[in-house]
């Protein structure tokens, strides 16, 4: 009698809730709901360097340039600029741009905004990659230059993706962590609130220079859940999600409520400790290249879609060399170079990697597969963050599993990742440090190509790493919208717009 | 009573400051925050200075006495990670913590309790069986799939409910389902098997001999003591679901504190892990306490006089 009464309570209840909650789920057309994995840590662009923070702050935050899809830019908050020698840049505001809060955005505010990604309280996990600039001067309200103690190519690409440009005032009135958590921005969204937890609301900067966005009104949620993400993406609730696996693309491009869109990408790569045996010896190295069946990994995993790499550079990025070829999978070959180097029964070594990357645990089985067909003995070490990190930087791993993005400025990533004055855990080549030092200071962008190319070349022989493929990022997309996603996944949403 | 209150209190001061420290020298066990909070290209010289700058350099216990001079003052510290003041984060996801754990357990209490109390008065018959089948099927599901499932069905399917967060009831119904379900099962065994004891003792043949209406005797007489394990159980539960649900918080987006010190432990933020672990350490302690309380209304046989339990 008493089970009865309470299921039937609870059928009531239920319906009541779903009588109530049809309204709930609709939603107004002028907001676009944006899920991604996890919340941001703070909404100040030069505080994090975490990608979902990053995917937030880019919308609040504009910087001087737009960084172009090939390694070129083009004016944003900087209208002209003018190389008045090798070293130095004279670069022109636009007129009329405004912060959120009205105060304008002046040379003033570079020039604050440049010493405080600088200062080392702040730690700003960008500084290094503008810090090649020493020296700012204004000049006037509207201009400035910018100088650099040798010359440096890439210079203002850097800017247009680390320097967002800050309002002195809010800054020093709000204190860093106040900042952090409402920022005041030049980007085309302002923010409306932050309930830590559960959304972040932006709304469109109405004095805005440029095109106003689309969408009035921008919501970011973090659904952890992969399934939830899709779920929510599925019934309506939100309209872009990030982060969808392999297996569950076809859920949602069969749907017919959404759609994806896939843009390259990620570099996973395998970095191999050449200081210790047995990786010290090259020709160990290149049989590690060649023992990897990576076209098999692409099909399985990546739907074919990945790119494989011939050496450290993704053939989508400036300065690779066409020419290179990726190592063939060869296990004889392999085999035939371990005996050589003086392992004919292989050897036995530990694979590190790190637990957050999507589908490593796959990737990292089937490589250690491959290499057991040579005879190399891999024991799967899987870390969290902050343990393989640790280990990383101790220079403790024998071989491991990390990844980048594959940028289409190579200063981006083979210079932290490869030359020893940045990382030297676990390779140091001298020549490759001299070949990239160089192509820093070349300001001829075909001379500069040639020299990359070098360096390239003599990546791929030596094999700090066993180069693996570039795998696509893929966005779901409610079907009302229009939006193509960015080939270096931030999710920038101020060229979303409805559909049709 | 109040001597015992007091007592009691005492004791629970006692308590947190014990675990206060273990969980202070247990966090420092797991590693070295600096490296993960500064940028990956920090020179040896700058983590130092953010160590020391930090006071990471210290000896443990002036560490520890640092802390503990701050948590008198009510400063529980920063988080390294989110650069806000710790107690401000947990306070900001406590209310919905406290939601689910309640919704979860009312719901588990209104199916289970009944489900219980008729396995036992009905007992060897199918009500029982298929009763005791249900609780069985309820713990072994695990329930994130279970979250997950219910998702599919009632949001994706029947576009009833939304999906995930946390909002109006709407937003509650499923996780508190996919939480309350293991509960259920294990507060409906109780139930049946205390019932079943209790239902042969002496003074429920006596209530019976006495005319009283069956439903007096098992509501009132026979339930009564049922309770007292089942609110001690629930007591118990109360904590481990506060602090303990991240997976439910994962798989429906709720700003619960579960993943907030997951994740706090992958990030080593030790402040806010220490922060979220005195907090939880703080109700769970209260609510036995509670329970505690609870007894002596429940049997008239546990009085508390002299501050000593007499029966």
């Amino acid at each position: 009698m008493n089970a009865s009464v309470s299921t039937l309570l609870a059928t009531a209840v239920v319906a009541a809730v779903a009588a109530g909650a049809a309204p709930v789920l609709a939603r107004d057309a002028g907001t676009l709901i944006v899920a991604q994995e996890a919340e941001p840590v703070g909404l100040d662009l030069m505080r994090s360097s975490i990608q979902t923070t990053m995917n937030v702050a880019y919308n609040i935050h504009d910087t001087l340039f737009q960084p172009n899809e090939d390694a070129s830019i083009a004016p944003r908050l900087a209208e002209k600029w003018e190389k008045v020698d090798d070293l130095t840049w004279k670069i022109t505001l636009r007129a009329g741009a405004t912060f959120h809060d009205g105060t304008p955005v002046n040379a003033q505010a570079v020039k604050f905004s440049f010493e405080r990604i600088a200062d080392e309280k702040l730690q700003s996990p960008h500084r290094a990659k503008v810090s090649a600039f020493t020296d700012l001067k204004v000049l006037d309200d509207r201009s400035f230059t910018i100088a650099t103690k040798q010359p440096y190519a890439p210079g203002l690409y850097m800017l247009a993706y680390y320097l967002p440009i800050v309002p002195p005032g809010a800054v020093t009135a709000a204190g860093d962590d106040g900042y952090n958590a409402k920022p005041v921005g030049s980007g085309p969204y302002k923010v409306v609130r932050w309930t830590r937890g559960e959304e972040v609301v932006l709304e469109a900067h109405d004095a805005y220079w440029g095109p106003k966005p689309a969408y009035k009104k921008l919501v970011f949620r973090a659904i952890p859940d992969e399934s939830a993400r899709i779920a929510a993406l599925l019934t309506g609730e939100v309209d872009v999600i990030s982060g969808v696996a392999m297996h569950q693309r076809k859920r949602i491009a069969d749907g017919g409520k959404a759609y994806l869109t896939d843009q390259l990408g990620n570099m996973p790569y395998l970095g191999l400790n050449t200081y210790k045996p047995p990786f010290d010896k090259v020709a160990v190295r290149q049989a590690v290249n060649h023992a990897i069946n990576r076209e098999l990994i692409n099909k399985a995993l990546f739907g074919g879609k990945a790119i494989l790499t011939a050496g450290a550079f993704s053939p989508r990025t400036f300065g690779h060399d066409p020419a290179l070829k990726p190592y063939a999978y060869d296990p004889a070959k392999a085999k035939a170079l371990l005996s050589e180097a003086g392992y004919p029964n292989g050897f036995e070594i530990r694979l590190s990697y790190p637990t957050y990357i999507p589908q490593i645990q796959e990737q990292t089985e089937a490589i250690a597969a491959d290499l057991a067909k040579v005879g190399i003995k891999a024991t799967l070490e899987p870390l969290e963050r902050a343990v393989m990190w640790e280990k990383y930087k101790g220079g403790q791993h024998q071989m491991f599993i990390y990844w980048w993005d594959d940028a289409p400025e190579p200063d981006r990533y083979i210079y932290p990742l490869l030359n020893s004055k940045s990382r030297d855990y676990y390779y140091k080549n001298e020549k490759l440090d001299a070949l990239l030092d160089k192509a820093r200071t070349v300001l001829d962008r075909g001379e500069r190509e040639k020299v990359y190319q070098e360096a390239d070349r003599l990546i791929q022989a030596d094999a700090p790493w066993a180069f693996l493929y570039v795998v696509p990022e893929v966005f779901g997309v409610a079907k009302a919208v229009d939006y193509q996603g960015r080939r270096d996944g931030f999710l920038d949403m101020r060229t979303a717009k409805p559909k049709g | 009573m109040l001597r015992y209150v007091l007592r009691r209190l005492r004791h629970t001061v006692f308590v947190l400051v014990a675990i206060s420290a273990i969980s202070f020298f247990f966090i420092h066990l797991s590693g070295d925050p600096v490296m993960l909070m500064l940028p990956a290209d920090a020179s040896d010289a700058e983590i130092e200075a953010t160590r020391r700058q930090l006071g990471f350099d210290q000896p443990l216990w002036v560490q520890y006495g640092r802390f503990v001079a701050g948590a008198l003052s009510g400063d529980l510290g920063q988080s390294l990670y989110y650069h806000v003041p710790v107690l401000d984060l947990v306070l900001e996801r406590l209310p919905a913590s406290l939601e689910l754990t309640v919704a979860a357990l009312a719901f588990a209490l209104v199916v289970s309790v009944p489900m219980g109390i008729l396995a036992a008065v009905k007992r060897g018959s199918m009500v029982d069986f298929l009763g005791m089948l249900a609780a069985l099927f309820g713990v072994s599901m695990p329930h994130f799939w279970l979250g997950i499932m219910l998702i599919l069905l009632f949001s994706v399917t029947l576009g009833w409910l939304p999906t995930s967060g946390r909002g109006g009831i709407e937003h509650l119904v499923m996780p508190a389902l996919a939480l309350g379900m293991s509960l259920l099962a294990m507060f409906a065994r109780l139930t049946r098997s205390v019932m079943l004891e209790v239902l042969n003792l002496d003074y429920v043949r006596t209530a019976r001999a006495k005319g009283l209406p069956e439903i007096v005797v098992i509501g009132k007489h026979a339930l009564r003591n049922a309770l007292i394990p089942l609110v001690t159980i629930i007591g118990l539960e109360f904590g481990f679901l506060l602090g303990g649900t991240v997976v439910i918080e994962t798989v429906f987006a709720w700003p619960g504190l579960g993943r907030l010190v997951v994740q706090a432990i992958f990030n080593r933020d030790y402040p806010l892990v220490q922060a979220v672990v005195l907090v939880l350490a703080g109700i769970f302690v209260a609510v036995n306490l509670v329970v505690d309380l609870l007894y002596g209304l429940l049997d008239p046989q546990i009085r508390y006089r002299d501050g000593k339990e007499t029966a």
